[in-house]
């Protein structure tokens, strides 16, 4: 299966690069999965999570305060405002939902998004 | 001719002066790599950013004759000019401080005889006190931001600028800092935030591959990648300040430590000839005690 690269990147720093083979991504539409070779592509992100599917078939989840997603052909470049990985292969998970948490409540965003994307974490924390 | 009690208090004081030189020297230091490390990170994001930005004017571009947003307004004599300066919270550093405040006041001097009215905006205690003194009105006045710059922070004190400027109630909004070249260079750097200038965006040839644009509307996808722009190039400007802030304390403790280091030497050997001339006139005077017993 093909895969394609994908970057996360704060003004703070990168939080993610690597490949992936498919990615979903909180749009200011409405969620949407970008997989490799998807048509170009610019969009606003919402505050929300995003869902990444690595080339070795782990998930990872990195939640965000909104930005920007451009597609091409095999990158995804993500620019968002602030973003924190949560991942369970270290052993800080529950610390990083609490940030996760944090940085969504603060976001300048629809309350709706805000409580979704909130109440996703809290699920994700309840199956740890 | 001091006493040698004087002397040797000073010298004392002097030693004193040079532990904290040196001490703060070693904090600034250490802050410096983090700060250092703090610029080289967010230049991930400042170059995708620019990518994005001129990806989406040159889709815009293609499709339209002209930019027409507000944000890429072209100016020729702008009425109201804001600058904001960004200057340390602490002083001991050199001529840091006093660089920036200088060419902020030459900036005001030239608009101002260009007719035009200028509001500044300071960041940072040091800039701030300086124009509060010489009674210069001041816009905004914000301390503590430029010695722990947050993101947040910065696009909120930015986007109050975006705002005064969507409304018409300035044409031109500079930022003035002293960026950071080296560890023992510092440059004052002056950015054109408003209007945003399409060449300083950078010119790049579009993607062969036609864009898909979501929200649908350019404008407001434009206006929202512009305000991320700006936040970042505030947020820049305020790290950029702090690294060069501790270098150039750097550097000024640095020389202060020295300058201790060399007076102690030159008073130690002031403290000597005052103890020996001692001892020796109070040989003469034991001797001709003695002689004149004879």
């Amino acid at each position: 299966m093909n895969t394609m690269k994908l970057e996360i990147v704060t003004p703070t720093g990168l939080i993610y690069d690597g490949e992936t083979k498919m990615v979903t991504l909180p749009g200011k539409e409405g969620e949407f999965g970008v997989l490799p070779e998807h048509a170009s592509l610019v969009s606003l992100l919402d505050a929300g999570l995003i869902t990444v599917e690595t080339a070795d078939g782990k998930e990872i989840i990195v939640a965000i305060n909104g930005g920007y997603v451009k597609v091409d052909e095999n990158k995804v470049s993500c620019i968002v405002d602030g973003a924190v990985l949560i991942s369970d292969e270290e052993g800080s998970i529950s610390e990083s939902l609490e940030e996760a948490k944090e940085l969504l409540q603060k976001a300048q965003s629809s309350d709706v998004a805000i409580a979704t994307a909130v109440s996703r974490v809290e699920s994700i924390k309840k199956s740890y | 001719m001091a006493s040698l009690k004087d002397i040797k208090r000073k010298i004392k004081s002097v030693k004193g002066t040079g532990k904290t030189t040196r001490a703060m020297k070693l904090v600034s230091s250490a802050k410096l790599k983090r700060a250092e490390e703090l610029a080289k990170r967010s230049k991930i994001y400042a170059k995708k950013i620019t990518e994005m930005i001129d990806e989406i004017a040159l889709n815009i571009a293609k499709h339209e004759e002209s930019l027409d947003n507000p944000f890429f307004r072209r100016v020729r004599n702008p009425k109201v000019v804001d600058i904001v300066f960004v200057t340390a919270d602490k002083g001991l550093c050199g001529g840091f401080n006093s660089q920036t405040i200088k060419t902020v006041a030459k900036l005001k001097e030239k608009y101002e005889s260009e007719g035009a009215q200028v509001r500044l905006r300071g960041i940072g205690k040091k800039g701030i006190a300086f124009f509060r003194f010489n009674r210069v009105e001041m816009l905004d006045e914000i301390e503590g931001m430029s010695s722990a710059p947050k993101y947040q922070d910065a696009a909120g004190f930015i986007n109050r600028c975006i705002a005064d400027y969507l409304e018409g109630l300035t044409d031109k909004v500079l930022v003035v800092h002293n960026g950071y070249v080296n560890m023992i260079t510092q440059e004052i750097r002056i950015d054109n935030l408003l209007p945003v200038d399409p060449s300083s965006v950078g010119n790049k040839e579009p993607s062969p591959s036609e864009l898909e644009l979501e929200p649908d509307d350019d404008d407001t996808l434009l206006d929202a990648l512009v305000r991320r722009y700006l936040e970042y190039v505030m947020y820049y400007a305020l790290i950029d300040s702090l690294a060069a802030e501790h270098g150039a304390r750097m550097q000024a403790m640095d020389a202060a430590t020295n300058n201790a280091s060399d007076m102690v030497k030159s008073l130690t050997i002031a403290y000597n000839k005052a103890r020996q001339e001692a001892i020796t006139t109070e040989l003469i005077e034991i001797i001709s005690g003695v002689e004149s017993m004879k």
